[in-house]
């Protein structure tokens, strides 16, 4: 009897784990996905490890031809902004940015300076920068 | 044991009633107010419950509105999706129901003559919550074991009634515990919610810097111009896109003449990021103050302000009298159309002290911006501004109580919003210094 009680009870505790790993789950953080249209340009932004310091970012413009892809941050809050760093064309499509966007936690704001045939255009995507 | 457990599973269902009731209803009402084609409007976006969903804009009128609808469009920022529609300016309007399909920012456009403004918004779609999902989950599994249980023991099977009886009480374990600790776990965001700070972070953002200027430079009198009022943030430069909806608009403008015949309180569209504009007219030349209410996210209230001169010679419709009414922009003042006068208290305010001032509305009063009644005060020469807003007093009228900073002539200007149109009644306050009583 008492051996079905430990078992009652290790089946409880372990139902209560698996609670609060499904609770905990929503506020750990996760790459950065976000897409945003203009006039001009879709563009789609892809961080898969978003932290302070150096990042890794790679834009994915699914409609209009960018030539050339420039990120720059502004943390809004505090009245931060970065330099603006080039993104390299990997392909027709895809640019990759490598550089230190955001110098500290918090909520960024993106910007996408798209630049090509059919004119420029700044996107910008918010995101949560966690350490 | 089974009988405890049923009785612990129905003390744990009857208190799971409440926190079902606590389900807090997805999205909210945006109302910003708008100067637009000559008429001040309250844009109305009600929220959805869901994803594809329908999105009702409404378009509410302070005075009768003549002309064609109001165009709207509705963008999603992240996928570009666009649907149309059209709106009729009425003071009960009709709704029109247009379809979102996602969650997240979009941008609302509105087109009436040849002005446009894009306010942007977020869709907001409340999210089930895990511990309601585990609440349930946990009281399913038990009920489910219970009777299982219960069907076993009748058949004297201990063993395995044992094993329903450990499920049952697991499950009844994880929703009392979700039940108890539910309200220590912060809710998840909203489906489509801005990503915000996890920890608190010190509350503000940086002064905007405002360029308030003419369009033409040098307006003539009579004749429409816009006043345009670029923003830009005192720390960055970029431009300043995330003013609140702040008593129901981006930004209040009040357009004042340097002798206070001339009052408009307009709302100024949003034509791009940190660029507003307002279409205007005034009768006579002279110089012409201008000052701006606004309110970033997470920030205070702001105040801007600017002047400009008004060239030509007076037309014949310019105003005559001490006041007009806000709504129409382009129109020629007139006097207030009321014989009612403001009680002060006291009858000569002293700076520095609390003054009331009240006014009767013979003609009801309907909410306007928010508020039944608006107070906007301005010193003699311009360099003081304030707005006050009614206090709910009982009756037909209206009250304000208001601190005048210094001795001297003030401008004052009530308004509130009656079920046809929008009444200002301008008066003087003269107010003495304390040592002077």
């Amino acid at each position: 009897m008492i051996k079905r009680w430990y078992a009652l009870a290790a089946a409880a505790l372990v139902t209560a784990a698996v609670a609060l790993y499904v609770v905990g789950r929503s506020t750990a953080a996760e790459p950065v996905n976000l897409t945003t249209t203009g006039s001009r340009y879709t563009a789609t932004v892809f961080i898969a490890d978003p932290a302070p310091g150096r990042v890794t970012v790679e834009i994915k413009v699914s409609r209009g031809d960018a030539d050339t892809v420039a990120l720059s941050a502004v943390m809004a809050a505090m009245g931060h902004s970065t330099p603006e760093i080039s993104a390299a064309m990997r392909e027709p499509g895809r640019f990759v940015a490598v550089g230190e966007l955001f110098p500290m936690s918090g909520v960024w704001e993106l910007s996408i300076r798209l630049d090509g045939p059919a004119g420029e255009e700044q996107l910008a995507v918010k995101t949560l920068i966690t350490e | 044991m089974i009988r405890v457990l049923c009785l612990a599973a129905a003390l744990v269902l009857a208190l799971a009633a409440p926190a079902a009731a606590h389900t807090v209803t997805a999205g909210a009402d945006l109302r910003i107010a708008q100067t637009i084609a000559g008429a001040e409007v309250t844009v109305v976006v009600k929220g959805t419950t869901r994803v594809p969903g329908p999105l009702r804009i409404g378009v509410i009128a302070y005075q009768p509105v003549s002309g064609p609808p109001i165009g709207l469009e509705v963008r999603s920022v992240e996928d570009g999706r666009t649907v149309t529609g059209t709106a009729r300016a009425a003071a009960n309007p009709q709704y029109t129901q247009l379809r979102v399909e996602r969650t997240g920012p979009h941008e609302l456009k509105l087109s009436a003559g040849n002005e446009t403004a894009v306010i942007p918004f977020r869709v907001l779609v409340e999210r089930d919550s895990a511990g309601e999902f585990l609440i349930y989950g946990g009281l399913f599994v038990a009920a489910v074991l219970l009777v299982g249980g219960l069907l076993t023991g009748a058949t004297a099977r201990p063993g395995r009634a044992m094993a329903l009886a450990a499920g049952a009480a697991a499950g009844v374990t994880v929703a009392a515990m979700v039940i108890v600790f539910d309200s220590q776990v912060p809710a998840p965001p909203p489906d489509g919610a801005a990503p915000a700070p996890t920890t608190s972070t010190a509350e503000g953002r940086p002064y905007v810097q405002a360029r308030m200027e003419t369009v033409p430079a040098q307006p003539e009198a009579g004749e429409e111009f816009t006043l345009r009022v670029d923003l830009a943030d005192g720390s960055t430069g970029r431009p300043v896109d995330d003013l609140t909806a702040h008593h129901e608009a981006l930004a209040h403008v009040v357009v004042t003449s340097e002798d206070g015949r001339y009052f408009r309180h307009v709302h100024p569209l949003r034509t791009a990021p940190g660029h507003l504009e307002v279409r205007l007219s005034a009768g006579r030349p002279g110089r012409y103050l201008a000052h701006a209410e606004l309110e970033r996210e997470n920030s205070g209230g702001q105040l801007v302000a600017a002047d400009f001169t008004v060239g030509g010679t007076a037309r014949a419709s310019a105003e005559a009298g001490t006041g007009t009414e806000s709504g129409r922009t382009g129109a020629p003042a007139k006097q207030a159309g009321t014989t009612v006068t403001p009680r002060l208290h006291p009858a000569v305010p002293v700076a520095g002290r609390p003054t009331t001032i009240e006014l009767d509305t013979p003609g009801g009063v309907r909410a306007w911006l928010g508020m039944t009644g608006h107070l906007l005060i301005r010193s003699q020469d311009g360099g003081f501004f304030g707005h006050v807003h009614e206090m709910g007093a009982p009756g037909s009228r209206v009250r304000f109580t208001f601190g005048f900073p210094e001795p001297g002539r003030y401008l004052a200007w009530v308004q509130y919003a009656t079920a046809d149109r929008i009444v200002t009644v301008p008066f003087t306050v003269n107010v003495t210094a304390p040592e002077a009583r």
